[in-house]
């Protein structure tokens, strides 16, 4: 690193220098972390790989197939995830005072790329040592088949890194990038015959017990070619995307500090650029109706938001209707839909966060708040019963299961999850209660309460899928859920504003 | 005192206070139909406070204030109708464009498909923008996402319309315009409320300004 450049970090480090008090505090805070929440979730993640359950699902013969798939999706994901926050960021001023500099990129950024790179890394490593070492405690696999693996997800975790800071370097060309890996990593997955063709293949062919070690090299070439892509990717990074990537990521994490999770992903949704010569308002008839165009034709104009949307809808309602197949964990895939589908009504919701943020301010609308968030409910309303209904049917037809259980399960859920997301919309900002402290016996309890609320929207989706999977054995589960979902959004409606 | 037709906005020592802090010292105050009120003052002396209590958004700790006869009642529809205000930039929807933002606005107000439309049209024409009406929000440069915002708030019906600061963000010629489009206002029988520390708005526009003078 230059001089310059250490010079200039180096102030910005200085600038909060920590007493030995606050020093030992943080390892303290980190150690009861660890013990309190790392070890007992490790733990549970590795009784549940080496369950009889997990070991089934590791060895069973389409695993290769999906961790093709994971990879491409990986790399995929990593250049699309560039565009919005890449690896090479410092804080924003940080950012805007190097950026601006004449100093070359390659040299300034390296550090945050270096521990981007690192994290990234030693997450594809842990993940995949868990599974070699899953496999091989029941004898399945050769020690030197399962370091094998280990060793290609650090070769995948290098590519993601580049494939990362390729998104952050040449936003433009990583969306067609993303798309076409992603697709081949489908077909790969797919069709085996295509896997010693693609770089995605030999990570499913280096898969533990049935895999190959010949595929290391090429990835590793690979992986060496990328790196060596490293400067001249960095050196592309323009001032404007680095310092506008900057600026938003310290508002997202002042929020997320905050417990402001809303509003920090609110920073990262997608912005419209087409349809506009669509007209959205269409004055005809009854109010509704141009409701339900305007919020129609307002989703289609963020594509790709519309898009995931669905397919998270349609995945939500496979996931409940594979919790209605005899002896299958229903509570957790009905628990896993629930959260989909949260998460996939997002994109279709802005009308009724529109609407919520209208009715906690000054008139603007000839109509009461009610109606208006009515009126804005009816196009999520109409997508989650069109899709739903449609790919329950044919998802209990392909793997022949009575489809009226997971249709009622499904429906049931997909209206929680519509008023539920109304409830997340009318939430407003944290309460000021909950960050005073709140004394215990077992210490200050602020946090875990601001946490609990923060993510209040998605426990009450993960209840509903669970009690929607469950709708048949316990109704009243379903009914209490159903209460809280509802209670909630009445209370928060009612204090709109305020 | 007898309530008069001409007489909109009456009120008699409207003050708040929050705790040991008063945000707005006790203020009497009467605005007429199709006349416009002009609030001076430094900042902190309350501007914005009274502003708030006349749009039903602030319960006042002292004093009364009454609009058409009427008590404040902020969720009150026939209040709503009445009374347009806009505090700082009016929620807006990332989806839609300028001109469906208006039209949206216009449309929930009026009966009639074609007068909603010609108004958005005429509204968004007044305020310079209609080079812009295709573009979303965030496409919008500061100055202009503050002539946005008065639009939607001009883009439906009131009597009084309470405005706070509307001159922020904008260069002289455009706080020219929003002047020649609130007198306008004015002159068809609209009772303004304006606060503002532009004195070419306050010059332009007043039929009568108030002074606050710090609060205590």
């Amino acid at each position: 690193m230059r001089s310059r450049s250490r010079a200039a970090i180096g102030i910005w480090r200085a600038r909060k220098v920590r007493a030995p008090g606050d020093r030992a505090y943080v390892i303290y805070a980190v150690f009861m972390v660890a013990l309190v929440v790392v070890a007992p979730f490790a733990r549970a993640v590795w009784l549940s790989a080496t369950s009889p359950e997990g070991v089934a699902l590791l060895v069973s013969p389409s695993a290769p197939g999906a961790t093709v798939l994971v990879a491409a999706s990986l790399w995929a994901g990593a250049l699309l995830l560039g565009r919005d926050r890449g690896p090479a960021l410092h804080p924003a001023f940080l950012t805007y005072a190097l950026a601006a500099s004449d100093l070359p990129r390659s040299d300034t950024f390296r550090g945050p790329l270096l521990r981007a790179g690192a994290l990234v890394t030693a997450v594809t490593t842990t993940a995949a040592g868990l599974v070699a070492c899953s496999v091989m405690s029941q004898g399945l696999a050769e020690p030197f088949s399962a370091a094998i693996f280990t060793g290609v997800a650090v070769l995948v975790g290098v590519i993601a890194t580049v494939a990362w800071l390729a998104g952050q370097a040449l936003p433009r060309a990583a969306v067609p990038i993303a798309l076409s890996v992603f697709s081949l990593g489908l077909v790969t997955a797919a069709v085996p015959f295509m896997q010693p063709f693609t770089p995605w293949g030999w990570v499913g062919l280096a898969y533990p017990g049935t895999g190959t070690s010949h595929t290391v090299v090429p990835l590793a070439v690979i992986a060496a070619m990328f790196v060596a892509l490293v400067p001249g990717l960095m050196n592309r990074l323009g001032f404007t995307v680095l310092a506008a990537q900057a600026a938003r990521w310290d508002s997202a994490t002042a929020h997320a500090m905050g417990v402001d999770f809303s509003m920090a992903a609110a920073l990262y949704r997608g912005r419209p650029y087409t349809g506009r010569q669509i007209r959205a308002v269409r004055p005809v008839g009854r109010l509704v109706w141009t409701f339900l165009a305007r919020d129609a034709i307002g989703a289609a104009r963020t594509p790709g938001r519309l898009v995931v949307a669905l397919v998270a809808l349609i995945t939500g309602s496979i996931l409940m209707t594979l919790a209605f197949v005899p002896a299958s964990p229903g509570w957790l895939l009905g628990a896993s839909s629930g959260l989909v589908m949260f998460a996939g009504l997002g994109p279709l919701t802005d009308g009724v966060r529109h609407a919520a943020s209208v009715a906690g301010g000054f008139p603007l609308y000839g109509i009461r708040d009610e109606n208006l968030l009515a009126n804005h409910m009816l196009f999520p309303l109409a997508i989650v019963a069109l899709v739903l209904l449609t790919s329950v049917i044919v998802c209990s037809l392909s793997i022949s299961v009575p489809p009226a259980a997971p249709l009622v399960g499904s429906l049931a859920l997909g209206l929680l999850a519509v008023f539920n997301r109304v409830g997340h919309a009318l939430k407003g900002p944290v309460p000021p209660s909950l960050l005073t402290p709140i004394p215990s016996p077992m210490g200050d309890l602020s946090p875990a309460f601001a946490v609990t609320w923060a993510l209040d929207g998605v426990l009450l989706a993960a209840l509903a899928g669970a009690s929607a999977a469950l709708a048949f054995q316990t109704p009243s589960l379903l009914v209490v859920v159903a209460a809280a979902v509802l209670g909630v959004g009445i209370n928060r409606w009612h204090h709109r504003g305020s | 005192m007898a309530w008069e037709d001409s007489l909109v906005i009456k009120a008699d020592n409207v003050g708040v206070t929050v705790g040991a802090v008063t945000l707005l010292a006790p203020v009497s105050v009467t605005a007429q139909r199709g006349k416009a009120l002009i609030v001076l003052g430094r900042n902190g002396t309350g501007k914005s406070t009274l502003l708030r209590v006349l749009a039903g958004a602030q319960t006042p700790s002292s004093g009364m204030v009454r609009i058409g006869g009427a008590g404040v009642v902020g969720r009150d529809p026939g209040f709503r109708r009445r009374v347009a205000a806009m505090f700082g930039l009016p929620p807006m929807a990332p989806d839609l464009t300028v001109f469906d933002h208006v039209l949206l606005v216009a449309t929930t107000w009026m009966d009639r498909s074609t007068a909603a439309a010609d108004l958005a049209r005429g509204v968004i024409a007044e305020l310079g923008l209609t080079a812009l009406s295709e573009r979303f929000p965030h496409e919008l440069s500061s100055g202009q996402t503050q002539l946005f915002g008065l639009a939607l708030v001009l883009a439906r019906p009131f009597e009084v319309l309470i405005l706070d600061e509307p001159e922020q963000r904008l260069d002289f010629e455009h706080v020219e315009s929003v002047i020649r489009v609130l007198r306008a206002r004015r002159d068809r029988g609209a009772t303004l409320v304006v606060a503002t520390h532009s004195q070419v708005l306050a010059d332009g526009l007043a039929d009568r300004i108030l002074q606050l003078d710090a609060a205590a």
